[in-house]
Formats: C-alpha cells, sequence, structure tokens
C-alpha cells in the first residue's frame, strides 16, 4: 500500500516535472523565435533606411543600365556616356577623363572622390543595376554574393565603411545633395540588417 | 610647389594644386591652342592628354595632373596624331575652328585604342566633344580616312 502510494506519489511528482519540462522548453523556444523575429524585425526596418540611401541619386545615378544620370533631378549624363567593356566607358569617353581622383573639382563642379585606386570612378557593373527594381529585388541583388562582388554581410559593411566611391555620397561637392542618413548612422544600420539575417520584403 | 610635364618640357609652378590645368596651360604657360568652351567638362573644347588618355583640362586639377606627362595640340606627335592631323587638313574639317583641337584630341584618343572604329564606335568615343558649326560628318569621315592611313 505504502509502496503503491510512494509510487503514485512519485509518478504525479514526475508528471508535474515532465510537464514544467515541457512548459520551461515551450517558454524558452517561445523567447527564442521571439528574439530572432524581433530581430529580423529589426533587419527589415533598417534595411528599408538603408534603401534611402542606395535609392539615392548619388547611389543610383550611375546603377544604370548603359549610362549613368546626373544631378538631383536624376536627368542623363552631359555629355552622354556609356558602359563600355570595363564599365570605364569608352574612347575619349571615360569616367576617369573628367572625374578626379583627388575629389571634387569645386571650379568645374566635375565630382571626384580620393581614393587609392586608379580609375576609380565608374558605371556600377550590370550585376549591380538598381534602376527599376522593387525594394525586395534590391535586397536581394544586395546579398547575392553572385551579383554583389562576391561579398558577405561583414564586406558589405566595410564596402559601406570604407569605400571611397560610397564615401563620396556624404561629401558630393556643392550643388549636389548628400544621401539622407549621416555615415555612422547608416553603418549601423548595415549592422543590424546583417546581424538580423539580411532580411528582405518579399 | 608642381612639377608639371607639358609637351616634353618640365615646369616648376607655385600653384594651388586644386586650380584647374586649363587654366595652367593657357595662363601660366600661354599654349592657347587647347581651349575653354564651358568649363563643366560637357563640350570638350579644352581636351589635352594625360599619360596617353584624353582629359578635360578644365575638369582635372593641376594637383592630380602632377608628375604625368600632359600633351596638348601643340606638342602632340606620332603616327596616330599624323594621321589624324593630316586626314583633318585633306578634308578641311575645320569650319570656326574653335572646338577642333579638342575634337583632334580626343579623335587621336580613340584611334589608338580603336585601329577600325565603325560609325557607331566615333559617336560613343566622341560623344562629348560638340562643334557648334555641325562639322560632324566630316569629323567622322576624317577619322575613317586616318584609320585607313594607319592600316
Amino acid at each position: 500500500m505504502l509502496n503503491g502510494q510512494s509510487r503514485t506519489q512519485r509518478a504525479a511528482f514526475l508528471a508535474v516535472s515532465f510537464s514544467g519540462a515541457i512548459l520551461l522548453a515551450t517558454i524558452g523556444g517561445t523567447q527564442r523565435i521571439h528574439a530572432q523575429s524581433t530581430t529580423q524585425a529589426e533587419s527589415l526596418a533598417a534595411l528599408n533606411k538603408i534603401v534611402a540611401v542606395l535609392q539615392h541619386p548619388r547611389c543610383m545615378n550611375c546603377h544604370q543600365v548603359e549610362s549613368p544620370l546626373q544631378g538631383d533631378s536624376r536627368r542623363l549624363h552631359i555629355p552622354h556616356v556609356v558602359r563600355g567593356t570595363d564599365n570605364h566607358g569608352v574612347g575619349a569617353m571615360r569616367c576617369g577623363n573628367c572625374h578626379n581622383g583627388i575629389g571634387n573639382n569645386e571650379t568645374s563642379r566635375t565630382p571626384g572622390a580620393g581614393g587609392k585606386r586608379k580609375d576609380l570612378w565608374q558605371l556600377a557593373p550590370l550585376s549591380m543595376l538598381w534602376q527599376g527594381i522593387s525594394v525586395g529585388d534590391l535586397c536581394r541583388s544586395l546579398k547575392d554574393p553572385v551579383r554583389n562582388g562576391k561579398r558577405s554581410g561583414e564586406d558589405l559593411i566595410e564596402h559601406m565603411t570604407s569605400e571611397p566611391l560610397v564615401l563620396w555620397g556624404w561629401n558630393p561637392g556643392s550643388g549636389r545633395e548628400p544621401v539622407p542618413i549621416p555615415h555612422d548612422e547608416f553603418v549601423k544600420l548595415m549592422r543590424v540588417w546583417v546581424a538580423g539575417g539580411m532580411a528582405c520584403p518579399q | 610647389m608642381i612639377t608639371l610635364n607639358v609637351n616634353g618640357e618640365t615646369h616648376e609652378l607655385n600653384l594651388d594644386p586644386k586650380m584647374p590645368l586649363l587654366w595652367v596651360i593657357r595662363d601660366r604657360l600661354n599654349l592657347t591652342g587647347t581651349k575653354f568652351g564651358c568649363g563643366h567638362a560637357m563640350c570638350g573644347a579644352c581636351v589635352v592628354h594625360i599619360d596617353g588618355q584624353a582629359a578635360r583640362s578644365c575638369s582635372i586639377m593641376v594637383g592630380e595632373a602632377a608628375g604625368k606627362n600632359i600633351t596638348t595640340i601643340e606638342g602632340v606627335s606620332g603616327k596616330v596624331a599624323a594621321a589624324v592631323t593630316t586626314a583633318w587638313q585633306r578634308l578641311d574639317v575645320v569650319q570656326c575652328g574653335y572646338c577642333q583641337s579638342g575634337q583632334i584630341m580626343s579623335a587621336i584618343t580613340l584611334l589608338t585604342g580603336n585601329k577600325n572604329p565603325t560609325d557607331d564606335d566615333i559617336d560613343a568615343g566622341m560623344e562629348g566633344n560638340i562643334c557648334r558649326c555641325g562639322t560632324y560628318v566630316r569629323i567622322r569621315r576624317a577619322i575613317h580616312e586616318a584609320a585607313k592611313a594607319l592600316v
């Protein structure tokens, strides 16, 4: 009898403990899922702010099909230039023929970005065509190593942190509007987007 | 002090490195064959060669050109230059002439990189050189003729 009671009590205790374990596991799982979905939501929110920079004329004007656009009004580049085989133009109409490697020319107002790389100014490769695509497609293009220059999330953060042509967007010279978010804030947004799994809208 | 090599001559000049190269070429070195047109890299009248590549001297800052080989219309030479200037004269390309030094400098760059340009190649490569007299048809013909002479 005692043995039977003891067994019953032990069974009840085990049942309670098992239920508790399930409950705890469920709560833990819910918390983990909740934490993950929050990060993804933050990632997506960050992306929406990032896109405001990427679709700004300072970036978008050179993420075109064949010829760049120019100015805040996004009109066709004057003089007309074309991509060429290496994205740097053709013949006497190569980007570096006017765009200085040491910065903006405030006399002619021709923009230029400093940097060690020769012939810095160029059209973005066709794989990085951003004109005319949705935010979701732009996002997927941005994180796809096949299209983004074989860059991981960390590489993208580094690219946005230190690439002279990217940094020019915050220092475009007179007569051109800089991109809308301060650079340090933009880099923080990039970190959030990457940490949250580089979330993209459908 | 900036060291500038123009048409094979070295000049030591005390200049603001952000001064447009065109100002230096015309006003300090008195090489006035290179013209000021728009001052915004849009017309091509100021084209010179920097290390063999066409460049718009109104927009290139002299600090960037320092230490490089700069060639103006006065100093241009070689087989391609000879073919181009000969074709230009034979076909009487020039009308008023103001844009023509820039046109010739761009044509030399085009033919140096492309020995047998099509009409489309010429249009794309010369697109930024504007001629108010409208000598484009003769320019295109002269480039084709220069290309044949170089074969």
